[in-house]
């Protein structure tokens, strides 16, 4: 079997709304999710989107590396509330939300939303929503490695 | 007796277990059960009291008057934190 079946082989055959919402460990390809979201209807004309990255300073202090943990089951709850409410107060066409856990080396990949609207500033004005509530509402917490030593980030302003 | 799950920093305050396996003796509430977590880990009380830590029973953050049954899914919450702004 080449390397390309077996690609093939691995994806899911349809694009059901499971995978607009998911918390995994692994990385993910912005252009896939980017496809994902633009299959879902012809109607689109404006798409904004939040990609959040791992820094490596936090309150004046170097980070080495983060951790996230997440409450499975409640997380994924949560961020189908923040699709589905984006959906509904905003007038977009749709809304993927993905966010990692587990460990990730500074400059990777954490957290995308991508808001999917017929005009830009419904999808300004949903994903900048749906990324502050996430913040606020859904059991992910963050372990910053430094070289003091590991802290449980307690705060999001 | 109920099972808490615990994350993040209340999983080290009660020594890195994942899990507390509490019996409620007097009364089922919410506020019982923050009562004989209090008794037994006082720093995680404290944050409790103090609404740092919250209770969620059944992926839902509770109040202290909510009543805690039996297959239950409770987990003690600290701060969320998806990253700053």
């Amino acid at each position: 079997m080449s390397l390309e079946q077996v690609t093939k082989a691995d994806q899911p055959a349809t694009d059901d709304e499971a995978m607009l919402v998911r918390v995994q460990r692994e990385d993910f390809s912005i252009d896939e999710e980017l496809k994902r979201v633009r299959r879902r209807s012809k109607r689109i004309g404006g798409i904004a989107m939040f990609l959040g990255t791992a820094r490596d300073r936090s309150k004046g202090k170097d980070v080495d590396g983060i951790t996230f943990e997440h409450y499975e089951g409640m997380a994924q709850k949560k961020l189908r509330e923040i699709r589905e409410r984006a959906i509904k107060d905003f007038g977009v066409i749709e809304v993927l939300v993905l966010h990692r856990y587990g460990e990730i080396t500074i400059g990777e990949n954490i957290v995308l939303i991508i808001a999917a609207a017929e005009h830009r500033a419904e999808a300004f004005r949903a994903c900048q929503w749906a990324i502050d509530e996430l913040k606020q509402i859904t059991p992910i917490w963050k372990l910053e490695h430094t070289p003091e030593g590991e802290v449980w980030v307690e705060e999001h302003p | 007796m109920v099972t808490i799950q615990l994350f993040g920093m209340t999983k080290m305050l009660a020594g890195n277990q994942g899990t507390l396996s509490l019996s409620l003796h007097d009364g089922k509430r919410v506020k019982d059960l923050v009562s004989v977590i209090d008794a037994a880990y006082p720093k995680i009380g404290e944050l409790l009291q103090k609404k740092k830590v919250l209770v969620s029973v059944n992926q839902e953050i509770a109040h202290e008057d909510l009543e805690v049954n039996d297959g239950d899914e409770i987990a003690l919450l600290p701060p969320f934190a998806g990253g700053n702004r």
